[in-house]
């Protein structure tokens, strides 16, 4: 039996792990950069993803010659739509905003009393957006036919 | 690594099998990383996930608002709850492998599966939450402060994966990844409160721990809470067989060790014969 203990070998130690270091590497350089564009996202965007619709001319970052990302509530009745554009009100702290949507279908679940993020420009006082991002709110009831009447009128939910 | 295994494994462990030749077709005993335990938590999670599916699709009913949409809730939320369950899982393991009382490579090794499972659930988080943004914000992807924090710890757990798979010894391993994990389990409340800190276009949580105050359907309710048992039992299934494997990886690589070893110091004995005497000759005329 071989008892020599193994630190008198002459031999260098065998390498471990087979040399697949680079992949891993190369997946940290990866990460890292993600990382550095994730950060800069979040400094420009997340933090003040939008301002509210009273905030727009009185809050830093929210003056009306920029192009903005505006807060508020689809006013009952506003929606009116021809052809490709969208033309509604939203609302936020008594304040209330016309706006012109004009890239065809505003998307996911937009309706009337929901709260929406518009992104865009003012031309002429009236805000025309690009782009809609519908929130929904974290409340989650069962549809079902004795309460039809109650999903007709949504703003009572959102209140 | 410092187990010696007899200078020659490879010859006293093929004589005896030949004997039996039929059992080396079938698997020997504990070969594998099944336990009767494993097993028997397989057939459960597998029916709770049964029972997901037919709760989540077929009796929970449709979201006033979102519709249909709202089945991607019990994924979305169960995956994320698992994601963050299994980073918390590998920030303990890693100070426990650090700490000097319980230090051991099992730790580290929990540690890593429990990692590897996260990322995988966080990766079906993402995508279902990308998929609902669609359906219910109208659009694949904001850069508002929930999704882009979660994208970021993501990201932060693929790096940890790397950095243990940057080579050197286990201890070497397990003592990088430990630090890592300790600092990157720090985003967890960050992405967790990010819609209380900032304004976001998610929405908050509908069942929040400290108040009460739950505003989900009942039987919405009771779904999420099976999805988030299911999803829980099929992370600590997966992570003891992950963990399994790991060690017979760890223990197939110090075998390797051993027996580049046992060939070097073959080399050096039978060139410390033959060639011994030359080279030093050659020295001295040098």
């Amino acid at each position: 039996m071989d008892l020599t203990p193994r630190t008198d070998e002459v031999a260098p130690p065998p390498p471990r792990r087979r040399g697949k270091r680079w992949p891993a590497i190369a997946v940290l350089v990866l990460v890292l950069a993600g990382g550095v564009v994730i950060v800069t996202q979040f400094l420009s965007s997340a933090i003040d993803y939008y301002c509210n619709v009273d905030e727009v001319g009185a809050k830093d970052g929210c003056e009306a010659g920029r192009r903005l990302r505006i807060q508020g509530n689809v006013v009952e009745g506003s929606v009116a739509s021809e052809g490709n554009v969208t033309n509604f009100v939203v609302e936020f702290n008594g304040v209330s905003l016309p706006v012109r949507y004009d890239a065809g279908d505003p998307g996911g679940i937009f309706q009337e009393c929901v709260p929406v993020v518009v992104h865009g420009r003012f031309t002429d006082g009236v805000f025309v957006g690009d782009e809609i991002e519908v929130k929904h709110s974290n409340e989650y009831e069962a549809q079902n036919a004795d309460r039809l009447d109650q999903a007709l009128t949504a703003c009572q939910l959102e209140a | 690594m410092n187990r010696n295994e007899g200078s020659a494994p490879v010859a006293t462990t093929h004589t005896p099998s030949t004997a039996s030749a039929p059992a080396m077709t079938s698997r020997p005993r504990g070969a594998g990383t099944g336990t009767t335990f494993t097993r028997w938590l397989g057939i459960v999670t597998l029916a709770s996930m049964a029972a997901v599916a037919l709760f989540g699709l077929v009796l929970s009913p449709e979201d006033v608002v979102q519709g249909e949409s709202v089945r991607i809730l019990y994924v979305h939320v169960g995956t994320v709850w698992v994601a963050y369950l299994a980073f918390v899982v590998t920030a303990v393991s890693s100070a426990a492998y650090l700490w000097r009382r319980t230090h051991s490579l099992t730790w580290d090794r929990i540690a890593g599966a429990s990692a590897e499972i996260g990322v995988l659930f966080m990766a079906v988080t993402l995508l279902t939450g990308s998929l609902w943004g669609r359906l219910s914000w109208g659009t694949f992807w904001v850069w508002d402060a929930r999704v882009t924090t979660t994208a970021f710890l993501f990201i932060t757990y693929v790096g940890y994966l790397a950095v243990r798979g940057l080579g050197g010894s286990h201890e070497q391993r397990a003592r990088r990844s430990a630090v890592v994990a300790l600092l990157a389990v720090i985003e967890i409340p960050l992405v967790h409160f990010s819609v209380k800190l900032w304004r976001s276009v998610h929405q908050d949580a509908s069942v929040a721990g400290r108040t009460t105050d739950v505003t989900l359907d009942g039987l919405m309710l009771f779904t999420l809470l099976l999805a988030t048992v299911a999803f829980t039992l099929l992370y600590v299934w997966y992570v003891l067989h992950r963990q399994r494997v790991m060690t017979m990886e760890d223990a197939l690589d110090d075998k390797g060790l051993d027996l580049a070893l046992a060939e070097r110091r073959r080399e050096a004995a039978t060139n410390g014969v033959s060639n011994g005497a030359p080279s030093a000759t050659g020295e001295v005329t040098n």
